[in-house]
């Protein structure tokens, strides 16, 4: 009872709440794009992105709120590269995820040996308060709720995913439809990867960790709604705090691949409910 | 004449000139990278060429780099042409290696036995670490590209453990994390002496063929393929789906195994955590590099480990950071993805 | 006002290997139904595509209410007033009808909500005024294809229509629904809207239309009024020659033990709702059964279940003395089952494949194709796709060519020739002559009963009553995953079957039935 006690503590739940935001994001972006058709896999990658971006910026000018800004504008223009892959030049929707990527992993670990010498890892530069991040992700996820179920633009959002021939003949542009949301996705990981940096003080390439993976996870469990995305998200963050209070009782390597065996279990033991946008993945051609 | 993929001249000699132009496209933003990042692009290039080709040892040191290459490209490939996202070749590896290096310590067999033994027991444990998603997927529908992602981490954590000091593997002679090396009659000969190459690269070649007769000239590759273009097309014509899940991510997880256990048997003659630079990872470049196909993944694999020994070369100059290997590889690999971005640009010159 | 809703004029619009329209003249008179009548591949729907700013035409002009636009998309077609009913519908399944019918026009709350209550109230309206009955709040899912069709109708209106496309609306209805429809048509023309009908059902085309224009290959061949001409005509104004009206065909030997023993089988839909209720037939050599029924009513899962494809919840399906229920898709191949699926790409090819690969698909484990677990031979498989490639008549440059590549045409003769070389003793075919132009549904026609008369026993599942009639020695009719009732072709019509699809039973039997009771 005692070892429980340990555990369950108020630091518990404020480190679950740290570290679902993150994952929330991650899951609210990937929910705009699969909304519109665009399965984006990139997310692990352009949150590593914004994290580097945050660590570069932070540390070249000294200033916290820049670093925020620029995080969100480099994962935008992340979402946008795999927007133009999906969309433009009909690549793969997954395979140019994982294009991003491999990318971004080899660009963290260029920029971080020719900017500060050491491979993969950055110098500490000034950070923000987190609870800023999580608590605006907090009311972006509520927005987005009410965004996509109660706007018509949320309305039509959902039908360019469902079926986009149903809105290019209601006048609605599929294109840029599925442009604006997987840009979105971007940014919003974007910021996900400003959480880290400004969770941990700097840029390490590792930082991440698959999270960007439990956040599609997250978004699948959730049911491609924002506030269902939150659920499951604080599942995964409780989970990650747990098993960082359980480092203390059992081996680090044990506990450190508990997230990722919990997340399959979670995936495989979850009942399925079928809000599959039925143009997921989808390239849309007009005959 | 037999018409196999193998043989179609002008699809092949197509594809091959895309991904040429791609490569080429790819280095070109790279140097531009390399130019706005303030480096020499001669030194960088030079270096990257002298570590990759120049003299027997560099060439050596590329052999080497690319013999599990090929094996997790084939691995990311088999997958892929059953539809299915196998970016856990990571993970299936390091499951496998361990597998080959237990089998090779603390079996006692004769010499050409052992080898065999390791690598079907190495190739197993892979093929079971395969075999999790594929089940998750066909029974419960799991996401197999987050499972594998996933059980990848759980791979190297766990073998992690079983190799650090206190875990039941450890070689207590050291403090390294790492088993006892294996038996002598375990080992994978050395090829190309004084390079690390050995055997291995026979296996790799030799799973290329496997691979590729097995994909193109049985019936059960046939369904394979059926199912990767068109589940419910295949479901038509008899083909039972979720079996084929199954078993296309065993044979992945299988492949990838083998790229463990040529490791520790023909190069590390021990496992070592955390051995691997991220040759999984390269898999997954590499099958999407081969268009996944099978010969071509031998290819593929050639240029992500002639950049991996260039990329050591650029470091130890100090020319640049050798992670310029790794952007290089990105590069390609997203010029590659777009099938009609070539076609696209050469359609715009002609106008 | 212009004399005209719309002109057309000397519209061209090439696709790749082919010219869809041919320089084109078309208009369209206030107030007026003008039928729009070819074969499949004519150019219709491209030349409303135009209309509607889906496609730019390469040449030609386009004149709306007697003002000419040119690159227009249909925003700004809608814009116009002009509104397309499409063939396939454009509704979103898991939406709300009022969510389906107002998307583009949202009408909002506080310029920032939806606001449904108001949307609701304009189509209930619009449902009132125009006489077709729909319900707003219900899932677009949950409906029948003809409320769907009053939806697509509804939607049209609301986005301000006055000029209505409709594209093969009768295609998915019975004959009392095709009555409701034009009472509809007549309704709309009442209330001035201008109507363009496009059909390939001549009597149709006569009945419900005050002009015709027909096209043949992308070109028109004329405009003639409704009243003052024939079916003949018309059919040889689309075909360009005379058309056979009925097919000449044998008597059916119809054996009296069945091949295939179909008893009590219940089975679900996709949705794990029951699609198919105690149904039982028999399939017997030497005969056609043709399933006649309205979409959606078991048909597709019927086919599925005597292929297995579908699980069967309950039941027996024996071919001969061999019981298949509970038996893979595999073992019911082997058993002698062919399936001419209703979907070439989801069933049919894999269209990334070679004829060859696509050729052997089913038989890839039997013993010419492969005479070893590990081993094709490429040699036996491809002689065998070029003996389909001769004997069904199937164009291609050659056995290695992506079906991807070819006609539709051309891909359901590869399919064909694929099932029918199996030498199958029950044939499942499921809306064979879907998307054929008349050479190819003639084709068709004839192959199955070359079939019938070397003994197999054919199940052929179609929408288009005509061809049930033409074709059958039996018809079972199906309504709501039921056969409620078995007719000779000439013992039966239109008419009682139209009245059996649509309600599970005729008026004669009804009365009947009243009598007795």
């Amino acid at each position: 009872m005692d070892i429980l006690k340990d555990i369950f503590t108020l630091h518990l739940v404020l480190s679950t709440l740290r570290l679902a935001t993150p994952i929330a994001l991650i899951a609210l972006g990937e929910t705009f794009s699969e909304r519109v058709g665009i399965i984006h896999v990139g997310v692990e990658g352009t949150a590593v992105l914004g994290g580097l971006v945050s660590a570069l910026v932070a540390y070249f000018t000294g200033n916290a709120w820049l670093a925020l800004i620029a995080a969100p504008l480099a994962g935008g223009l992340a979402g946008g590269l795999h927007a133009v892959w999906c969309i433009r030049f009909r690549a793969n929707h997954v395979v140019s995820g994982i294009g991003i990527n491999i990318l971004v992993a080899g660009l963290a670990l260029f920029i971080t040996s020719s900017v500060w010498g050491w491979r993969g890892t950055s110098t500490y530069a000034p950070t923000l308060n987190i609870w800023y991040i999580s608590c605006a992700a907090l009311v972006i996820i509520i927005a987005s709720q009410i965004f996509i179920f109660r706007t018509k633009w949320g309305l039509r959002l959902r039908v360019v995913g469902e079926k986009p021939e149903a809105a290019d003949t209601a006048g609605i542009n599929v294109h840029r439809t599925r442009y604006i949301y997987t840009i979105l996705n971007g940014v919003l990981c974007g910021l996900a990867g400003a959480f880290f940096f400004n969770s941990v003080g700097r840029f390490t390439s590792g930082m991440v960790g698959g999270r960007g993976f439990i956040g599609i996870a997250a978004m699948v469990i959730g049911n491609y709604s924002p506030v269902g995305a939150l659920g499951a998200a604080l599942l995964f963050g409780f989970i990650d705090a747990l098993q960082m209070r359980l480092q203390s009782f059992i081996p680090s390597q044990f506990s450190i691949m508990l997230p990722y065996l919990l997340t399959v279990l979670v995936l495989a033991f979850f009942i399925r409910r079928a809000n599959v946008p039925a143009a997921l993945g989808k390239h849309y051609i007009k005959q | 004449m037999a018409i196999g993929p193998m043989f179609k001249r002008s699809v092949v000699l197509k594809e091959m000139g895309i991904t040429l132009l791609s490569i080429a496209l790819a280095f070109a933003i790279g140097t531009i990278i390399i130019w706005i990042a303030g480096f020499s692009v001669s030194a960088v290039f030079s270096n990257l060429w002298k570590g990759a080709f120049g003299g027997k040892l560099a060439i050596g040191q590329t052999l080497a780099k690319s013999t599990p290459i090929i094996l997790t490209s084939l691995s990311f490939l088999i997958a892929f042409r059953c539809g299915l996202f196998n970016i856990g070749a990571e993970g299936q590896m390091y499951i496998g290696a361990m597998a080959a290096a237990v089998a090779g310590a603390y079996l006692r067999l004769p010499i050409v036995l052992h080898v065999l033994v390791c690598l079907t027991a190495g190739g197993l444990a892979g093929a079971f670490w395969g075999w999790i998603p594929g089940y998750l997927k066909a029974k419960r529908g799991v996401n197999e590209f987050v499972s594998t992602m996933m059980l990848s981490y759980v791979a190297i954590g766990f073998t992690d453990y079983l190799v650090a000091p206190r875990g039941p593997l450890h070689d207590d002679k050291y403090w390294a994390n790492q088993t006892i090396r294996i038996a002598p009659s375990a080992v994978l000969p050395r090829i190309l002496r004084p390079t690390q190459v050995s055997m291995a690269l026979i296996v790799a070649l030799f799973f290329v063929l496997l691979v590729w007769y097995y994909l193109y000239r049985t019936p059960a590759g046939y369904e394979l393929r059926s199912v990767g273009l068109s589940p419910t097309v295949a479901d038509y014509g008899g083909i039972r789906i979720k079996r084929k899940y199954i078993l296309a991510l065993s044979l992945a997880g299988l492949l990838a195994g083998l790229a463990g256990s040529g490791e520790v048997l023909g190069t590390h003659l021990r496992f070592i955590g955390r051995f691997s630079p991220g040759y999984g990872w390269d898999g997954i470049a590499g099958g999407l590099i081969a268009r996944a196909h099978p010969i071509g993944a031998i290819f593929a694999a050639l240029l992500m480990g002639a950049l991996r020994a260039g990329g050591m070369q650029v470091q130890r100059s100090g020319a640049a950071p050798g992670d310029i290997a790794a952007v290089l590889q990105g590069l390609v690999i997203f010029f590659i993805i777009a099938p009609t971005l070539i076609r696209t640009l050469i359609r715009r010159r002609r106008r | 006002m212009s004399e005209f809703a719309v002109e057309m004029r000397g519209i061209v619009k090439r696709f790749p290997g082919v010219v869809a329209n041919n320089d084109i003249d078309f208009d369209l008179k206030q107030g007026e139904i003008h039928g729009l009548l070819g074969e499949n591949g004519a150019g219709k729907t491209v030349l409303m595509s135009i209309l509607y700013g889906l496609y730019f035409p390469d040449e030609g002009q386009i004149l709306i209410d007697g003002t000419a636009y040119s690159h227009y998309r249909p925003a700004q077609a809608i814009r116009l007033g002009i509104g397309m009913v499409h063939q396939h519908f454009m509704l979103v399944p898991r939406l709300t009808v009022a969510e389906n019918i107002m998307l583009g026009q949202e009408p909002a709350k506080s310029g920032l909500f939806l606001d449904r209550e108001t949307a609701i109230r304009k189509i209930e309206a619009f449902s009132e005024q125009y006489g077709l009955p729909i319900d707003p709040r219900a899932r677009v899912e949950q409906l029948p294809v003809s409320e769907q069709q009053r939806i697509e109708i509804i939607k049209a209106l609301y986005r301000g229509a006055n000029t209505l496309i409709l594209d093969e609306p009768t295609a998915v209805l019975t004959e009392q629904n095709v009555e409701h429809l034009a009472a509809a048509m007549r309704k709309l023309k009442e209330e001035g809207e201008s109507t363009i009908l496009i059909t390939h059902k001549l009597r149709e085309a006569i009945g419900m239309c005050d002009r015709i224009t027909v096209l043949r290959k992308g070109t028109v061949v004329g405009t003639v009024n409704a009243q003052e001409t024939s079916e003949r005509e018309l059919a040889e104004m689309m075909v360009g020659r005379d058309v056979v009206f009925t097919i000449r065909r044998s008597q059916a030997k119809g054996a009296p033990s069945p091949t295939l023993r179909v008893r009590d089988v219940d089975a679900k839909d996709d949705r794990g709702l029951p699609a198919l209720k105690k149904v039982s037939l028999d399939l017997r050599k030497h005969e056609i059964l043709g399933i006649a029924g309205v979409q959606g009513n078991g048909q597709a899962e019927l086919a599925e279940a005597l292929t297995g494809l579908r699980p069967i919840q309950s039941g027996t399906i024996a071919l001969h003395d061999r019981r298949l229920a509970g038996k893979t898709a595999r073992d019911f191949i082997t058993a002698g089952i062919a399936h001419i699926p209703a979907d070439r790409h989801l069933r049919g090819l894999v269209m990334d494949f070679s004829l060859r690969e696509n050729a052997i698909l089913g038989q890839h484990r039997s013993k010419p194709f492969s005479p070893h677990r590990f081993w094709q031979s490429p040699q036996a498989i491809t002689g065998f796709t070029r003996d389909i490639i001769e004997a069904f008549g199937v164009r291609t440059p050659s056995a290695a060519t992506l079906a991807r590549n070819l006609s539709g045409g051309n891909q359901q003769r590869l399919i064909i020739g694929r099932e029918l070389s199996k030498d199958p003793a029950v044939i499942i075919a499921s809306q064979p002559t879907r998307g054929l132009d008349v050479g190819g549904i003639e084709y068709v026609h004839e192959q199955l009963l070359k079939m019938r008369d070397r003994g197999a026993a054919v199940l052929l599942i179609s929408m288009d009553l005509d061809e049930i009639l033409m074709v059958s020695d039996r018809i079972a009719v199906m309504y709501d995953g039921q056969i409620v009732a078995i007719k000779k072709p000439d013992e039966t019509g239109r008419r009682e079957l139209g009245e059996l699809m649509l309600s599970g039973s005729s008026p004669r039997l009804q009365e009947q039935e009243n009598q007795e009771a």
